[in-house]
């Protein structure tokens, strides 16, 4: 009830305050008037009796302070008050706003912007109706060699006759074929997606224009049709709104445009242009095919009341099924079923989660410079508040104004930050377009920029008001005694910054380490031989439209024709064509040794089969080993060759017996060849340390129409696209070509995943070391400037400056010291994080961490010197003046 | 500098009974009737023989104090002199107020007494 009354008064008070005021003051002047009156009385003379009264009155502005204070606040007009106050008080030091709003900033800016990208890629929803439910079905093999892998069309059959767990599932071809378009513009080459019976129903995606794909739409002798994505249609037709009903021609069959998909729609195997139905009849009625062909995804959605792992046992139970039945081809395949969520983040997982945590490490320093700050800056103004005290400030209404104080610098370094991530998220739409999930979409959340900015708040908040608490407790006339003849800020404060600076140092060398670990290991991946020589050659992907080349002779022809046309171009030293370049995902085909059997549990291992030209291995500087490559006498109608490397030879012939050895890759019904070369390893993926085996066929054997055709020429790669283009339409003007690159822009492509995080934990890194460097010359700066009586009087007493230097010097290093102490920790913590993003470098690689714990002692020792240079400066008639 | 007068008590040394002395003083003295602020301290010193000197600086916060707490209302009036003045008059709650605080005043007083006639004999 009496809080109640008081709240009452308080809002009333406030409302009147503009008529209490003057009332106030009319009350006290007729108590002095009445007083004066009554010193008359008592004989004073006019003067002498106002002053009396005005004395005994005390003083009069104070007294209406606390009347006030005692009668009513007064939010509005004080808020206004301390805001204006807060801005000159910032714009009064410049320096130190600036330095609070940078490193706000910077904080809340890298957090909000990395955030951004975990969010998009882990948290946001998959452009799929209840994306949830949906489960991606792979097959792996128990031996660990294959895993993630395509499906063969009999297993895809028998898991959808044989499962409870999924309402809807749909087969859909495991990668997108490119696909040679033709439409009065000419040929190029497209992305295709083959998908099964049910698959845009499946993933519960209606389509923009039209309609999706139907069941009919795949039945044999139906007419052909096609639905485009949402950039193919802008991109071929123009974003044509009548886009219904036309035709193109892909790989010489002509087909009808049904539908358009939405905006940001994006399959399970990635971004296509066409997609087309798919019928599995064919496949399936070729015995052969049907097993152990593996070419398809999987993808369901869970009948209700089904989970992720009920699913997972079911096709345990039914891969358990399959390999008792169909011994030859299943024995040793799983199944997995996972997230459709988790197979589409694939390995982006880790880099990114490793980003989060740098970025949130970057915070935790921003934090605690902004502490630091705050703190050496309230410390600085204490005087200021001692007088405000003595004048009669009261300490609610202190604390009130550098809660303000600080609630203006939040704001700025609020909105600089907010900007950063913006800028920030915008280089790293281009940074990370080839290595993210095709789904992702970089936007600015909100909600981890309020998470961020409230942090950094609070911390404001929390470290400019805790110095004001004690001021308003301490005796304000001690103090301002004291100050005057220039104290120290006191031990415990000092001791609070020292380790502030210590934790920025820890997290900053953790951070600089890790940088120097990924970088490290970067640097070994580009720099390991890759078993081929990437300089000084152009690729170019070429597709022979099927429709035109309908015999492998005729393919054949074609491309000995360009080989035999490029050889003859000025500065060409090698010609080559190739079926697949190294790449990390390659063809793979399950090995047969003649004379030998696998253990029936395990099946046949899957090695990387690629076709070449003759002119290949020499054209990519790939060294023959023993036996031969490729050549003329290898025809369609001679025995099959093969070419194996190093690694195959070793793990498969450990006697040595290689060549002559009879294999079979593929299953039954691929032919038998003879190893005839061993030629040198080639590393596929440059992200790991060991090759993998390979083995070669030749083109002349296994003919492709879609071939990648190399060109080592002695100049620029480049310059030999012209030329290429025009000796290809020399010979047939309507086949589509894929970009043109140099093999060594190819492999960086291949690496772009590996370098993002890279790139940006080195940017937190540096951020992180430009924070602690700061945060050290802050708190040295203001010891210093605190301790400039002491040390000028210690001048004056005889004290060499050299020891006044000792003096700074030792406690820095003491701080710094223990920040290294526990930075050996963060490092520990890093290090065990980055253990599965490390190549050719341990976890505790001397020369990355030496070099973070180097680089932050330089940074360390610079922003320590300045003020030490000060320290020795000091005027010693500072000391005597005073 | 105002008290000449070495043995006068003023409020300057605000302790907690004090204080409380001081708000029971003013309830006290608006007893009879509505007063300006000047009246109450010339009320104290009259009846206190001028032992008691209030302190202005003490007395206007104390008025607000005891007005937030309900035992007084004041209002504007003018004085005989044709002067306004803010006239403070003693509520319902206060009077009751008073008549505890009174109460609990004799007994402390009382108890005070006691224990130091017992130790002056």
């Amino acid at each position: 009830m009496r809080a109640l009354r008081n709240a009452m008064m308080r809002l009333s008070g406030s409302l009147r305050q503009r008529t209490a005021e003057p009332e106030l003051e009319e009350e006290i002047q007729f108590h002095i008037d009445m007083q004066t009156a009554k010193n008359l009385r008592l004989g004073m003379s006019p003067d002498e009796a106002r002053r009396a009264a005005l004395v005994s009155f005390g003083g009069r502005e104070r007294f209406k302070e606390e009347a006030r204070d005692e009668y009513r606040s007064r939010p509005v007009e004080d808020l206004v008050q301390d805001l204006r106050y807060g801005v000159r008080s910032a714009l009064g030091a410049p320096l130190f706003s600036l330095l609070a709003v940078l490193t706000l900033a910077l904080g809340i800016g890298a957090n909000a912007a990395v955030f951004g990208v975990v969010k998009s890629v882990l948290l946001d929803a998959l452009p799929y109706a209840d994306a949830d439910r949906l489960v991606r079905v792979y097959s792996r093999l128990e031996d660990g060699s294959l895993a993630r892998s395509p499906l063969s069309a009999g297993a895809v059959t028998d898991i959808a006759r044989r499962q409870r767990s999924f309402s809807r599932l749909a087969p859909f071809m495991h990668w997108t074929p490119d696909l040679a378009y033709a439409d009065d513009r000419g040929p190029q080459l497209v992305k295709g997606a083959m998908v099964g019976r049910g698959f845009f129903q499946t993933l519960g995606v209606r389509a923009l224009l039209g309609r999706t794909l139907a069941d009919a739409d795949a039945a044999p002798g139906a007419p052909v049709v096609a639905v485009l994505g949402y950039d193919a249609w802008q991109r071929m037709f123009v974003g044509d709104p009548q886009v219904l009903g036309r035709t193109g021609s892909v790989n010489g069959t002509s087909f009808e445009v049904v539908g358009v998909l939405p905006r940001g729609f994006v399959g399970p195997m990635g971004e296509a242009d066409l997609w087309i139905p798919l019928d599995l009849g064919p496949a399936l009625s070729d015995p052969v095919r049907a097993r152990q062909s593996h070419w398809l995804g999987l993808v369901g959605r869970l009948a209700p009341g089904a989970t992720v792992e009920g699913a997972q046992r079911e096709v345990d139970t039914i891969a358990a099924a399959l390999a008792r039945e169909y011994p030859d081809s299943d024995a040793g395949r799983l199944f997995t079923s996972e997230p459709l969520r988790d197979s589409m983040v694939g390995d982006t997982r880790t880099p990114l989660l490793v980003l989060m945590a740098s970025a949130g490490l970057v915070l935790l320093i921003t934090c605690a410079n902004l502490a630091g700050a705050l703190l050496s800056r309230a410390l600085s103004r204490r005087k200021e508040f001692a007088v405000r005290v003595a004048l009669g400030a009261g300490r609610g209404r202190l604390v009130r104004q550098l809660l303000t104080e600080s609630a203006v610098l939040a704001l700025a370094g609020g909105a600089a930050g907010i900007l950063l991530a913006a800028l920030g998220l915008a280089a790293l739409r281009e940074l990370a377009l080839t290595v993210l999930p095709a789904y992702a979409d970089l936007t600015l959340d909100g909600g981890a920029v309020l998470v961020t900015s409230v942090l950094a708040l609070c911390t404001g908040f929390a470290f400019g008001v805790v110095p004001a608490l004690s001021v308003s407790r301490s005796n304000p006339q001690g103090m301002l005694r004291d100050e005057s003849r220039g104290t120290s800020e006191t031990k415990r404060s000092r001791r609070l910054r020292g380790v502030l600076v210590a934790g920025q140092i820890a997290l900053s060398v953790s951070l600089l380490a890790g940088a120097g670990l990924l970088a490290r290991s970067l640097w070994a991946m580009t720099t390991a031989p890759l078993g081929f020589d990437p300089e000084g050659v152009l690729t170019v992907g070429v597709s022979l439209p099927p429709s035109e080349y309908t015999t492998p002779e005729a393919s054949g022809r074609l491309y000995q024709q360009l080989e035999e046309r490029l050889r003859a171009l000025p500065g060409v030293t090698g010609v080559g064509s190739v079926s697949e370049l190294p790449a990390p995902s390659m063809d793979r085909n399950g090995l047969t040794i003649e004379g030998e059997t696998w253990p029936p549990e395990a099946g046949p291992p899957f090695i990387i089969t690629t076709s070449v030209s003759d002119g290949y291995f020499q054209t990519m500087g790939i060294p023959l080993l023993r036996g031969r490559t490729f050549g003329t006498s290898d025809r369609p109608d001679t025995p099959h060759a093969i070419v194996i490397s190093e690694g195959m030879a070793r793990r498969y012939w450990p006697g040595g017996r290689a060549l002559g050895a009879r294999i079979r890759l593929g299953n039954a019904s691929a032919p038998w060849a003879e190893v005839i070369g061993i030629v040198g390893n080639v590393r596929n993926d440059p992200a790991l340390p060991d090759p993998e085996p390979m083995a070669y066929a030749s083109l002349r054997q296994d003919p492709w129409g879609s071939r990648t055709v190399l060109v080592r020429t002695e100049g620029d790669p480049l310059a030999l696209v012209r030329p290429f283009q025009r000796e290809l339409a020399a010979l047939d003007p309507g086949i589509p070509t894929r970009d043109p690159m140099t093999l060594r822009a190819y492999l960086a492509d291949g690496l772009a995943g590996r370098r993002l995080p890279v790139v940006l934990m080195t940017a937190f890194g540096a951020l992180a070391l430009l924070l602690a460097s700061v945060g050290v010359y802050a708190m040295f700066a203001s010891m210093v400037a605190a301790r400039e009586w002491e040390f000028g009087l210690r001048v004056t007493l005889g004290s060499p400056r050299r020891a006044i230097a000792a003096l700074v010097l030792w406690a820095g290093a003491a701080w710094m010291a223990a920040g290294l102490a526990g930075g050996a920790v963060g490092v520990v913590v890093v290090a065990r994080l980055l253990r599965n993003l490390l190549y050719g470098v341990p976890p505790f690689d001397p020369v990355a961490l030496g070099a973070s714990v180097a680089i932050l002692l330089a940074c360390g020792t610079v922003a320590l010197l300045v003020p030490v240079r000060r320290a020795t400066r000091v005027d010693p008639i500072t000391a005597i003046k005073v | 500098m105002t008290d000449k007068n070495t043995d006068k008590i003023t409020d300057k040394n605000r302790g907690d009974l004090l204080q409380g002395t001081l708000d029971m003083l003013v309830l006290k003295a608006l007893q009879l009737e509505p007063m300006h602020g000047w009246g109450i301290t010339e009320r104290i010193e009259q009846w206190s023989q001028k032992v008691l000197q209030v302190n202005q600086g003490s007395l206007y916060p104390a008025l607000y104090r005891l007005q937030r707490q309900g035992w007084i209302t004041s209002s504007w009036k003018t004085t005989e002199n044709n002067r306004r003045a803010r006239y403070y008059e003693l509520t319902a709650a206060g009077r009751a107020q008073l008549a505890a605080e009174q109460e609990s005043w004799e007994r402390l007083s009382e108890a005070v007494n006691l224990v130091l006639r017992m130790s002056a004999t």
